[in-house]
């Protein structure tokens, strides 16, 4: 299905309208899981008919289409604020109502070809018809991506001692560590505190051992019925140790566009039951690789933040997904292999090569945004030497401390020289923002995600295209 | 103060006392009323499978393999005549308000190893509460 139609374009527009998806002054969103900005005034207008290929993946369509099919997704899950809903029940009416429901069915199909057809290009499905061949292909993709199975065939125990290396480790070198950690924290969030929400979704009906076996990991996620127990309980602990807001989508501004598609991803599989047997072999691959990853992650917190944090969120995933990885591997993927047959070894195959592809493209979105965003003043400076070298496309505008704030990205390099007054830059959720004052220029490759503030009563700024094609480095 | 329940083994098999449960465990001849938890994360180890060796039981949950001498240890004092079994519960709380009942229910634990049960290809088997022979002293 395509949105190649007027009618379809004015409800992405109408969409977009709604109050709740509209941006107001504050940078973090607290107290209100309802409001969720989609982008600036004029987002709606956007034309998401031409699918967005690979090489658009972090692109300005892609980052409103993930806000908006995330909207979507979630307002088929119950969500409410801790504190109460009395402040925000008109935005509680408004998220779940008919008018907001109608548009986003119209809109979520035409959104999700936009966001996700890239998959039918980029992933090659290799040839796996059998279920010797699907059980050799699995082995050996965890073997490649460093979690083998051990000598039982089964995910092998975590080590605890590994040296943190990779994403985890560039986190540690960072400038600003704590900055960088709780960006990642923040991409987990997204995702960590409705957690197994999109699992929840195939649990109904009737679909045999494979159905049992799901629902016994569903189990483990919302901690046996244990408020305190649940995975996403544990997970706002985590984030309150170390200072952040536990408020879901407190800082929506600051989920990456990768992030996005790849929660969305699942959403989608879990929407849509065709598919399922995509989701089930998703689910597989990361429940293998999750708990040699969690306990990675909980080496890198507390490398970066000591005795501080709770990470026992962490440590219940590297115990609990090694039993997890095998339960999955043996009743979930070859489980539906053994019942179905080779008609469905393809689709299985192909949600491992999918969530492959996300993992690796997430990871060098997330890392190109900490490499840039902790050099907010290398990129100033690289801007100033740049500042003659902009194209003759400049846009200027004129910001004060109460305008709508909204985070985005572009699509080229750009050049935003501040002409009056000074502004604050986020490139990650910081209470102490990177200043620029008049007469700076900073350098924003494109795909990196950023919001202005003023931050002084008024001030004026100019962004041109930079004409230089990368520096996401 | 201590708590005694008689229960008729030839129609139930378990107790519910307040949140905890407790099955017949058959073992080397001897019925044992045991607390129907796994040690790892609680699941029902009146539903796991005996291990090939009859020696443990393997948790349905997670696979966890649980050793019936451990399980053994958790058993509740019994006295046995017959069918009619004399069961001495933990202390409850204060007001001796914790609701107390018999059960049957299929216990997997009691079946060989390589034995089919109906549980695996029927669903649960139906379990009929038990109206009597609760006890307080």
């Amino acid at each position: 299905m395509t949105i190649t139609t007027t009618g379809r374009s004015t409800a992405f527009a109408e969409y977009c309208a709604q109050r709740i998806f509209q941006p107001g002054p504050e940078v973090f969103i607290e107290g209100n899981p309802f409001r969720r900005p989609i982008g600036p005034p004029g987002t709606g207008d956007r034309d998401f008919s031409v699918p967005a290929t690979e090489a658009e993946f972090l692109s300005s369509g892609q980052l409103i289409a993930g806000r908006a099919l995330c909207n979507a997704y979630e307002s088929d899950m119950i969500l409410l604020p801790a504190e109460g809903l009395g402040p925000v029940k008109d935005d509680f009416d408004l998220f779940y109502g008919d008018e907001v429901r109608r548009l986003r069915d119209q809109v979520r199909p035409g959104l999700e070809r936009y966001a996700f057809s890239f998959l039918d290009d980029a992933v090659p499905v290799p040839a796996v018809r059998t279920l010797d061949e699907l059980q050799a292909y699995f082995l050996a993709e965890v073997g490649e991506a460093g979690a083998p199975a051990d000598a039982s065939g089964n995910n092998p125990a975590v080590d605890a001692a590994a040296p943190v290396t990779g994403t985890m480790r560039a986190i540690t070198e960072c400038r600003h560590p704590e900055e960088a950690a709780a960006l990642h924290l923040i991409q987990l969030a997204l995702d960590a505190l409705t957690e197994a929400s999109a699992m929840a979704r195939n649990l109904g009906g009737s679909y045999g051992a494979e159905q049992s076996e799901l629902f016994k990991i569903f189990l483990d996620e919302f901690g046996y019925g244990v408020y305190g127990a649940k995975h996403s309980t544990i997970f706002k602990e985590m984030l309150a140790s170390v200072g952040l807001r536990t408020d879901l989508h407190a800082y929506w501004n600051f989920y990456l566009t990768s992030s996005l598609v790849g929660v969305n991803y699942f959403n989608w599989l879990t929407e849509d039951h065709r598919g399922m047997f995509r989701y089930m072999a998703a689910v597989t691959y990361l429940e293998w690789l999750f708990a040699q990853g969690f306990a990675d992650t909980g080496a890198m917190l507390r490398a970066v933040y000591g005795d501080r944090v709770d990470a026992k969120y962490c440590d219940e995933h590297a115990h609990i997904d090694i039993h997890h990885g095998r339960m999955t591997y043996e009743n979930l993927l070859l489980g539906l292999a053994r019942t179905h047959g080779e008609l469905v070894i393809p689709e299985l195959v192909r949600g491992i090569e999918d969530t492959k592809l996300l993992l690796r493209l997430g990871d060098a979105d997330f890392r190109a945004q900490i490499a840039w965003a902790d050099t907010l003043d290398d990129h100033t400076r690289a801007g100033a030497s740049l500042a003659s070298a902009g194209l003759d496309d400049a846009e200027s505008g004129t910001l004060r401390p109460d305008d709508p704030f909204s985070t985005g990205v572009h699509d080229t390099d750009r050049l935003i020289e501040v002409t009056a007054g000074e502004v604050d830059v986020y490139a990650w959720a910081t209470e102490n923002p990177h200043r620029l004052g008049k007469g700076d220029v900073l350098l924003v490759p494109r795909g990196r995600l950023h919001g202005l503030k003023a931050a002084s009563p008024e001030a004026r700024v100019t962004a041109r295209t930079a004409e230089r094609t990368s520096h996401d480095g | 103060m201590a708590r005694v329940i008689v229960m008729d083994l030839s129609r139930h098999n378990t107790v519910l006392v307040g949140h905890d449960r407790y099955f017949v465990l058959h073992t080397e001849g001897r019925a044992l009323l045991v607390l129907d938890r796994c040690p790892h994360r609680g699941g029902p180890l009146s539903l796991a499978r005996r291990t090939p060796d009859g020696r443990r039981l393997s948790c349905p949950w997670h696979g966890t393999k649980v050793g019936v001498a451990a399980v053994k240890r958790t058993s509740l004092p019994m006295v046995r005549s017959g069918d009619e079994a004399v069961v001495v519960l933990p202390d409850g709380d204060d007001e001796g308000g914790e609701p107390i009942s018999v059960i049957r229910k299929e216990v997997l634990a009691n079946l060989p190893p390589d034995a089919p049960c109906a549980a695996e290809s029927a669903g649960e088997a139906a379990g009929a509460v038990g109206a009597g022979e609760v006890a307080r002293r």
